[in-house]
């Protein structure tokens, strides 16, 4: 089980430690972590690393890293799932991780992590339980902490979900106009070769709920065509047997912002967009042009288009220009190409020439090109929501349903 | 991340130094704590803020402990907490002064507000001082007799917490019998898994000391406990369930129905949210199924879509730990992956550590249907910018060249990187033609042809650079100017700092010189002077042993030096199968991600509490433990049948599938150099059994026949052979070059068998299933060559056996040597009844 758990700051101070059992670390693993990471260089290091003493896990957010030490073997998962359980609540609780935020709220963060993590395992992550335990600092908090010279976080009563039978929501929620949200979001995998084949296209989705709503409701959420997802993966509040049956989602939501659902979407056939490379080598010289075009048209808007390349380090100077949006080449020699929104009237494209190191006739490093884009109002791997029912409610609530689709990991190689 | 500029940070201006603002704080503390006047809550809070934020910081505040515990009579919760911190992380350096605390804290566990019962609990068991614990019993009982679940979980960690600080006390007071109670009846499952998580690391550990202790640990994994925990597990959150999930995957199912009931429940936790709960789940799934082959088939591809969409869901480093125990289940049944081996391809920003597994596991997916699209894949990323990448790809390919899939496309990929004129690629790509040739000598023209391109100056690293003079002196008489590059290397001895590549090259002088001696005695003179006086020991030997040798005579040398060779089948894998098992044996632990055991990084007492001893399996649950001992044994025997039996799937679906991953270790029959030294590292790695067996075989071989002759009394009638029996290739030859032919006779061979020997493999798994195993095979249709050997099952009698198959005209020659030659008939008949039945199945 976990023993310890750091959080650094970017500059190596320990901004935060947090002994969990009666074997105490020292803080000179957090110096022998740093020497590590040195030696290792531009290498990332692995979440998971045998020091002389202790096992680490390690995650890295917003600058922050998370460590944590144990000397017992352990499931690895949890270590590091756990971690980054730790850094959304913080990030949920703090709006947002920085340095900073973290120093100004670290009697917060301990409070929190008194609750989430006891002797070393893992007690509770889930946001709605915690809220209910340590009030965040929020403007109104704050405000009131002002007003009534009483600015504790610590709420005086407990949760009454840990009891009930649903953890993930407490039954005494009330709002004058219930709401709820259904997005799709979906992410495009996709690996595109020189030839412009799709070596490997996969949508990975979510089904993201924020939900507004009295008492305890219990909604059911059908799709008209489950029956592409290749696999699926609950949030706890799903009940298994409706799924199992009829592929529809049966749940009591949590209250607020939770993904439900995320899924798998194997074997697409097409990509949005399409982005063509050409280099042409020449004594010394490299001509580069790259097209970028709308390909089975998703019948929506696709924007922030951009497309990111890093340039061998052979490559001595490198001048881009394009029809349509801007190009920026910093000193790293990371290029971006920033179009924004596709026209309708014109394909854009960029082009220029690169000069190569002295003695290098043609440029045998090939960059690989990162596209970026976002399509709203679409799910491209075609789910399509069914509706939305809604039970145990006093009135009718809002539904609210929307779908985007943006890049993933998409590269063109060339 | 930026790494830190500096690793041993000096306080930098604005951080106070120490000293002056303790004693700030401490006096102004002191006016505080009497005070009653309002808002002095207030001004306490900011003090303490700044005294916990020193501790942060590093800053020792200890000093002022008793102004803290003085300031701490307060009813502000906040102030309580920042107290019970700072009480905490000092009480331990300050015991005497701790003593201070646990009036307030006693009381405080006796507020009205069960958060105050909480926390005080929770602070005064982490108090941690040893002469304290007497105060910590009373709290302790009646918070796991609170109303409150809150305090009643606080309480039960509190108990552990009490163990680690005392054990006597906590055994004493008889806490674990109220914990067990507290187990089976607390509604709360938070307190429930708190109660789990206290017992197992109690129990195990007073387990060594006490009889009664080891029986209640070994209680937990009984039926009642674990279907108790079972049939309440959605109402755990995710946390615990990982740890009940743990403790069931430890259980031993008394039957079959029992494993497809708590398959049939745990299913729908491989759709959970949390990563750790899927793992875990895995986990329980593949630890159930092991004696049952076809299901633990099911079960691989049940969990290979779960598995696979945790990799692409979570963060990169949740991605990693996942993809480390794909990588393990891949490593181990590579035919159910095969079709999904675009998972494994890398995406351009992933890590280093992410794109190395990757790769590892596309090598082994490879098979006759995706081995084109795979090296297509791998040629990308040699060209990548990525170097270390692009090295691991290059190798990638010559694994799965070795492989023997495609190998004509996959040579010519390989010429390719020669000539794309990166050094990297080129050193990558020397390494891989060179193992390339020792495997398929057929090839040597077209690489020759292309490798005599290559100017050795072009070549730096040293692994590379002994490639190409190795190729230079085994193909001498393919190359044009080999003696002269070989010259002109031997001129310049003083530059090459490597001792590896001079000793190549001395060899490589030598046998071109057998080859050609009068262009190439020059560069030979050179060498062997130079080697004379060469200044690393290895290097200097053999120049002498290779003067002598010519001295003596050049023809003796030649047999010596470069003798014929015959091409390397199979080249040694650098971990055991022992060793992968025992990996698998720990699935979703530290292990899996180190690619190690943990035996081999962790110390004993850091084994985890959860870690059961290994006897536990065969004692547990009392009357029921007879039957439970045979599924703990059928494990070990059972993997390694279930992995043949994937391949045999294969193999009958595609007929021409030659070689598979997993067939027996064919060893060529005369081992050359790297194939002994194969052997050598092998005894090492062996199994106990074999370990015990070799030092008297070395014995047999040093009498020569002393033991072996002895007549033997007769041998019972039954001749029964040892399944798993391990013969190493270098005692194999030894012993087929000191015994006599015992039996000789031809056999004839069914139609169907011929039919069925499309390749050796076929046969040589075949003849495994009857405890005979192959330790070298070879030729080329119409003539096939085995060597099998076996042991009998109760001592160490071997039976060595030579048999020739020809197909064209349906009959088999065999020959059989033993060491104990009174039941080699008996033998015989055994081995052609099994060779009988060959292709009848």
């Amino acid at each position: 089980m976990l023993q310890c758990i750091f959080l650094l700051s970017d500059s190596g101070e320990v901004m935060l430690e947090k002994q969990l059992t009666g074997h105490r670390v020292d803080r000179s693993i957090c110096s022998w972590y740093w020497d590590h990471a040195i030696s290792q260089g531009d290498q990332q290091l692995a979440p998971v690393i045998a020091s002389p003493t202790h096992y680490l896990f390690q995650i890295v957010r917003e600058g922050i890293t998370f460590l944590a030490c144990t000397q017992v073997e352990m499931p690895p998962l949890m270590g590091i799932e756990f971690l980054c359980r730790v850094a959304d609540v913080l990030s949920d609780y703090l709006g947002g991780l920085n340095e900073d935020v973290v120093k100004d709220n670290f009697v917060i963060v301990y409070d929190l992590l008194d609750e989430m993590i006891d002797n070393g395992f893992p007690l509770t992550t889930e946001p709605n339980i915690l809220r209910e335990m340590i009030t965040p600092p929020n403007i109104v908090s704050k405000v009131l902490s002002v007003v009534t010279g009483n600015s504790s976080n610590v709420s005086d009563t407990l949760p009454g979900a840990t009891a009930s039978c649903v953890p993930w929501r407490t039954t005494d929620r009330k709002y004058t106009n219930n709401e709820v949200y259904v997005d799709l979001v979906e992410e495009m995998d996709a690996i595109i070769n020189r030839e412009g084949i799709l070596v490997k296209c996969e949508i990975y989705g979510e089904v993201q709920v924020n939900s507004q709503l009295s008492g305890l409701p219990d909604l059911t959420l059908s799709f008209v065509n489950p029956n592409i997802l290749d696999d699926v993966r609950f949030h706890p509040c799903v009940r298994f047997r409706p799924w199992e049956s009829h592929q529809i989602l049966s749940f009591v939501p949590p209250d607020g912002q939770f993904k439900l659902m995320s899924y798998r979407v194997k074997k697409l056939k097409a990509a949005p967009i399409y982005v063509k490379p050409q280099l042409t080598s020449d004594s010394g010289t490299c001509r580069l042009s790259v097209l970028v075009g709308v390909r089975n048209d998703p019948g929506k808007i696709i924007d922030s288009v951009t497309v990111k390349f890093q340039l061998p380090p052979c490559v001595l100077s490198a001048d881009l220009t394009s029809n349509c949006g801007t190009v920026n080449i910093l000193t790293n020699k990371s290029c971006t190409w920033s179009i924004g929104r596709i026209p309708k009237d014109k394909a854009p494209s960029m082009s220029g020439t690169l000069v190569l190191e002295a003695g290098l006739e043609h440029l045998h490093v090939l960059p690989t090109f990162q596209v970026a884009f976002r399509i709203m109002g679409i799910a491209l791997s075609g789910l399509q929501i069914d509706k939305l029912d809604l039970k145990n409610l006093p009135n009718r609530p809002y539904k609210g349903f929307r779908a985007l689709t943006r890049a993933g990991q998409f590269e063109v190689r060339s | 991340m930026a790494p830190p500029a500096q690793s041993h940070r000096s306080p930098s201006p604005s951080q106070p130094s120490g000293k002056g603002e303790v004693s700030d704080l401490k006096s102004q503390l002191r006016q505080l704590a009497g005070s009653r006047a309002p808002g002095v809550d207030d001004s306490k809070r900011e003090l303490f803020k700044k005294v916990i934020s020193y501790m942060t910081i590093g800053i020792d505040v200890s000093s002022l402990f008793g102004e803290m515990v003085m300031c701490s009579a307060t009813s502000d919760i906040v102030l309580k907490k920042m107290c019970y911190l700072y009480v905490g992380n000092y009480a331990k350096v300050n015991p005497d002064l701790a003593l201070l605390t646990i009036n307030f804290l006693q009381r405080d566990c006796k507020d009205q507000d069960p958060m105050i019962r909480g926390l005080a609990l929770r602070s005064l068991c982490s108090l941690r001082v040893a002469n304290l614990v007497e105060y910590l019993v009373g709290p302790l009982g009646s918070g796991l007799k609170d109303s409150n679940s809150y305090v009643r979980m606080v309480a039960v960690i509190g108990v552990l917490k009490l163990y680690h600080i005392s054990s006597s006390t906590c055994m004493d007071a008889d806490f674990p019998a109220i914990l067990k109670h507290l187990m089976l009846n607390d509604p709360d499952t938070q307190v429930l898994a708190n109660c789990l998580s206290a017992l197992q690391e109690i129990w195990t550990a007073e387990a060594s000391k006490s009889e009664e202790a080891s029986r209640e640990r070994d209680a937990l994994l009984s039926k009642p406990v674990i279907y108790y925990l079972l049939n309440r597990i959605k109402e755990f959150s995710e946390w615990p369930q990982c740890l009940v999930l743990e403790l069931v995957a430890k259980y031993v199912p008394s039957d079959s129905n029992e494993i497809f009931d708590i398959m049939n429940l745990l299913e729908d936790r491989l759709q959970h949210a949390n990563g750790a709960v899927v793992l875990a789940t895995i986990k329980v799934f593949l630890q159930l199924t092991l004696s049952m082959t076809d299901v633990h088939q099911q079960v691989y591809e049940r969990i290979k879509a779960p598995l696979l969409t945790l990799v692409s869901s979570g963060s990169p480093e949740q991605s990693y730990a996942v993809l480390s125990h794909l990588h393990l289940l891949v490593m181990r049944a590579p035919v159910l992956f095969s079709s999904d081996y675009k998972h494994f391809y890398c995406q351009y920003n992933e890590s280093f550590y992410v794109k190395k597994l990757k790769l590892e596991m596309l090598t082994v997916v490879a098979n006759e249907s995706n081995t084109y699209e795979i090296v297509t894949e791998l040629c990308e990323y040699a060209a990548n910018v990525d170097i270390p990448i692009a090295r691991e790809s290059i190798r990638a390919v010559g694994k799965i060249a070795l492989q023997q899939y495609d190998v004509n496309a996959i040579v010519d990929r390989l010429l390719q990187f020669l000539e794309m004129e990166k050094d990297y690629v080129t050193a990558e790509t020397l390494v891989l033609v060179k193992d390339l040739l020792r495997k398929y000598p057929q090839w040597s023209q077209d690489c020759i042809a292309v490798v005599g391109n290559i100017s050795s100056k072009n070549v730096q690293e040293p692994k590379a650079k002994a490639a190409l003079i190795w190729m230079l002196g085994e193909y001498s008489q393919d190359m044009q100017d080999a003696p002269y590059i070989l010259e002109s290397l031997a001129e310049n001895w003083d530059d090459e700092h490597s001792p590896e590549v001079r000793l190549h090259l001395l060899t490589a002088v030598m046998k071109c010189f057998f080859k050609r001696p009068p262009e190439t005695q020059k560069a030979l003179g050179a060498a062997l002077a130079a080697g004379l006086g060469d200044f690393h020991q290895d290097v200097h030997d053999r120049a002498l042993f290779y003067y002598r040798l010519l001295q003596f005579n050049v023809s003796t040398a030649e047999r010596v030096v470069n003798p014929p060779k015959q091409a390397v089948s199979v080249f040694a894998d650098s971990q055991s199968s022992e060793i992968k098992d025992r990996i698998f044996d720990e699935f979703n632990s530290l292990s899996v991600v180190y690619q190690k055991p943990s035996y081999m990084f962790t110390d004993k007492e850091h084994r985890g509490p959860f870690e059961f001893s290994d006897e536990l399996g065969n004692l547990s649950i009392g009357a029921e433990s007879i039957d439970n001992c045979v599924p703990v044994q059928q494990v070990e025997a059972n993997d390694k049948d279930l992995l043949l039996s994937t391949s045999e799937k294969e193999d009958v679906r595609v007929p021409t599938n030659n070689g598979s991953a997993y067939s027996a270790p064919s060893y060529d029959s005369s081992a050359s150099l790297s194939a002994s030294q194969t052997s050598t590292d092998l005894v090492t790695l062996e199994p106990a059994l074999p370990r015990q067996a070799s030092p008297s075989l070395a014995i047999d071989d040093l009498l020569g026949l002393g033991l072996s002759t002895t007549p033997m009394p007769a041998p019972p009638p039954p001749l029964s052979l040892n399944s798993k029996a391990i013969l190493d290739p270098g005692t194999f030859q030894q012993k087929w070059r000191q015994l006599s032919i015992s039996l000789s006779q031809e056999l004839p061979v069914s139609p169907q068998g011929i039919a069925a020997l499309t390749a050796p493999q076929a046969l040589i798994r075949h003849m495994q299933g009857h405890s005979i195993h192959c330790i070298a095979s070879g030729g080329q249709s119409p003539n096939f060559k085995f060597f099998f050997f076996a042991q009998k099952l109760e001592e160490l009698s071997n039976f060595l056996v030579e048999c020739i198959i020809n197909i064209s005209n349906s009959k088999s020659q065999i020959k059989i040597k033993a060491d104990d030659q009174t039941s080699s008939q008996a033998f015989l008949d055994q081995f052609q009844s099994a060779l009988s039945k060959f292709g009848t199945l």
